[in-house]
C-alpha cells in the first residue's frame, strides 16, 4: 500500500530512468489518488499505448530492481486485457495495453483524461473519475464500490458521460457494461450510499433493450 | 493506526477552516481543534492562510500531501489576476520556470493565458532557452510582440536581448497569429512590425493599471 507522496517519489524515480518520453494512463486507484479523492492504494494501474511502451517502461523499471509478478496470483486465466505485472517493495503495478480486463480504453476515454501529471519523462494522464467508475463497476470487490461512492461524494460522477461511456463500451466489444453498471448502481443505491437521478435507470435500461434487440437481430 | 484516524478526518474536513468553524464541526474544545490542526499538518494535509484581522485560515486537503506545481501555479504567482484552470498540467520533480510557462501558456491560444502571461517577462532569465522552445512551437514572432506590449505596462521591464531581437525578426517560420482571427485596434504598429494578430487592446490589460507606466 502506498500513499499519495510515495507514489509521486515513485514515479519521478521511473521518469528519470527513462531514457525518451512516455506517455502513459494512469487508471482505478493511481487516477484518484492523482485526482487528490483517495490517499492510498494497493496496485497502481497504468494503460500504455503500445506493445513497444509497455516493454520499454518495464525494462527500465526492472533496472530499478522491480521483479516480475504472475499475472496467475491474481487472475484465473490467461485472456486479452489481462496486465503484466511488476512488483516493487511497497507495491504492484499493472500494465495494461489499450485494454483493461473486459473494459476497452477507449479513444474518448483518452480525451478525458485531461489532467497531465509530469514525471521526468514519464507522463501521465489521469482518466476521469467516471471512467475510472465505470471500470471499476465491473467488479465485485467492496474497495471499487467505496471508490464509486468516494467519486460520487466529490460530485464527480458525470451521469452523461457514465450513459455515453456505457453504451460504448458495449460497441467495443464489452457486452456486459451496461449490466454491470445498472447492477452496481442498484446496489449503491440501494444501500443508500449514493443516489441515481431519475430518469437515469429507464435510461440505462433502454440501452440495454436496444442492446438485445440489436443482438437479436444479428442472430437472425 | 493513529494516523488512519488522522486520514479519515482529513477526508472528510477537506475544505477551509478556522480554528472556530473546526471546533464547532468537531464538537471539541479549542485546544483539542488546534491539536488535530496540528496532528494534520505533520502528516502534510494542511495549508494555511491568513485571512481578514490575521485570523489564520487553513486548508485541509488530501492534496496538499502532494508536491505537486501546476504551469497555472507559476503563472498565478506573478499574474495581476489569477486563472482557474480545468486541463491541469502538474509537473513534479523539478521547478517550472518562467519561460515554460510563458511558452505553455501562448501555446493555450486563449486571451486570459496571454493577458496572464505578460507578467512572466520580468522572470524571465534564460532568453536563449526560451528562444529554442520557442522555435520549436513557432512562437518566436508571437513571444517578441507581446514583449513590446509588456513593456508598454510593465515598469522598468528590460529590454529582450539584441540577440534574440535580431534573431526574432529573421525568424520566418513563426505563426502569424496569436488567436484566430483577432487582432488589436491599439498595438498596430507592433502588429506590423512582427506580423501577429495580438488579441489585444489596452483595456484587456487594465488589471496591469497599478503597475502601468
Amino acid at each position: 500500500m502506498i500513499g499519495i507522496k510515495e507514489q509521486e517519489e515513485l514515479f519521478i524515480d521511473i521518469g528519470r530512468a527513462l531514457e525518451r518520453k512516455i506517455t502513459a494512463y494512469a487508471i482505478g486507484g493511481t487516477a484518484l489518488m492523482l485526482h487528490g479523492i483517495k490517499a492510498a492504494t494497493l496496485d497502481v494501474d497504468i494503460v500504455l499505448e503500445s506493445e513497444e511502451d509497455r516493454e520499454y517502461l518495464m525494462d527500465t523499471m526492472r533496472k530499478l530492481a522491480y521483479n516480475d509478478s504472475d499475472y496467475r496470483l491474481v487472475y484465473k486465466e490467461a485472456k486479452k486485457g489481462i496486465p503484466m505485472m511488476l512488483m516493487g517493495e511497497k507495491v504492484r503495478f499493472d500494465f495494461f495495453v489499450n485494454q483493461v480486463i473486459t473494459a476497452s480504453f477507449s479513444n474518448k476515454m483518452k480525451e478525458r483524461a485531461d489532467e497531465t501529471h509530469e514525471f521526468g519523462n514519464l507522463t501521465l494522464k489521469a482518466a476521469h473519475p467516471t471512467d475510472v467508475a465505470i471500470m471499476k463497476s465491473a467488479t465485485d470487490r467492496e474497495k471499487d464500490d467505496i471508490d464509486i461512492e468516494e467519486i460520487y461524494k466529490k460530485s464527480l460522477l458525470d451521469w452523461n458521460i457514465l450513459l455515453d461511456a456505457a453504451e460504448e463500451q458495449v460497441q467495443l466489444g464489452n457486452e456486459r457494461a451496461i449490466l454491470d453498471l445498472g447492477y452496481k448502481l442498484e446496489k449503491l443505491n440501494n444501500q443508500k450510499r449514493i443516489a441515481v437521478p431519475k430518469g437515469f435507470s429507464d435510461k440505462l435500461w433502454k440501452l440495454l433493450k436496444k442492446q438485445v434487440r440489436g443482438k437479436r437481430r444479428k442472430r437472425t | 493506526m493513529k494516523n488512519t484516524k488522522y486520514l479519515r478526518i482529513a477526508e472528510r474536513l477537506k475544505g477551509r477552516w478556522t480554528v472556530e468553524t473546526l471546533r464547532k464541526e468537531l464538537g471539541v474544545s479549542r485546544n483539542k481543534a488546534i491539536y488535530t490542526i496540528h496532528r494534520l499538518r505533520k502528516l502534510g494535509y494542511v495549508k494555511t492562510w491568513y485571512g481578514r484581522n490575521k485570523v489564520r485560515v487553513y486548508y485541509i486537503s488530501l492534496e496538499n500531501q502532494s508536491h505537486k506545481k501546476s504551469y497555472t501555479d507559476v503563472i498565478n504567482k506573478y499574474a495581476p489576476v489569477g486563472l482557474a484552470e480545468w486541463q491541469t498540467h502538474y509537473v513534479y520533480g523539478r521547478e517550472i520556470t518562467a519561460e515554460e510557462a510563458l511558452i505553455y501558456a501562448l501555446k493555450k491560444r486563449d486571451v486570459r493565458y496571454t493577458i496572464a502571461s505578460l507578467a512572466l517577462f520580468r522572470h524571465i532569465k534564460d532568453w536563449s532557452a526560451l528562444y529554442r522552445m520557442a522555435k520549436k512551437e513557432g512562437l518566436v514572432h508571437e513571444i517578441a510582440a507581446l514583449h513590446e506590449v509588456a513593456r508598454l505596462f510593465l515598469k522598468k521591464l528590460q529590454r529582450m536581448p539584441k540577440r534574440f531581437y535580431n534573431l526574432a525578426l529573421k525568424d520566418k517560420k513563426s505563426r502569424k497569429y496569436i488567436k484566430d482571427k483577432s487582432s488589436s485596434e491599439d498595438f498596430k504598429d507592433i502588429e506590423r512590425k512582427w506580423k501577429v494578430d495580438i488579441p489585444l487592446n489596452r483595456a484587456d490589460l487594465s488589471e496591469y493599471r497599478g503597475i502601468a507606466r
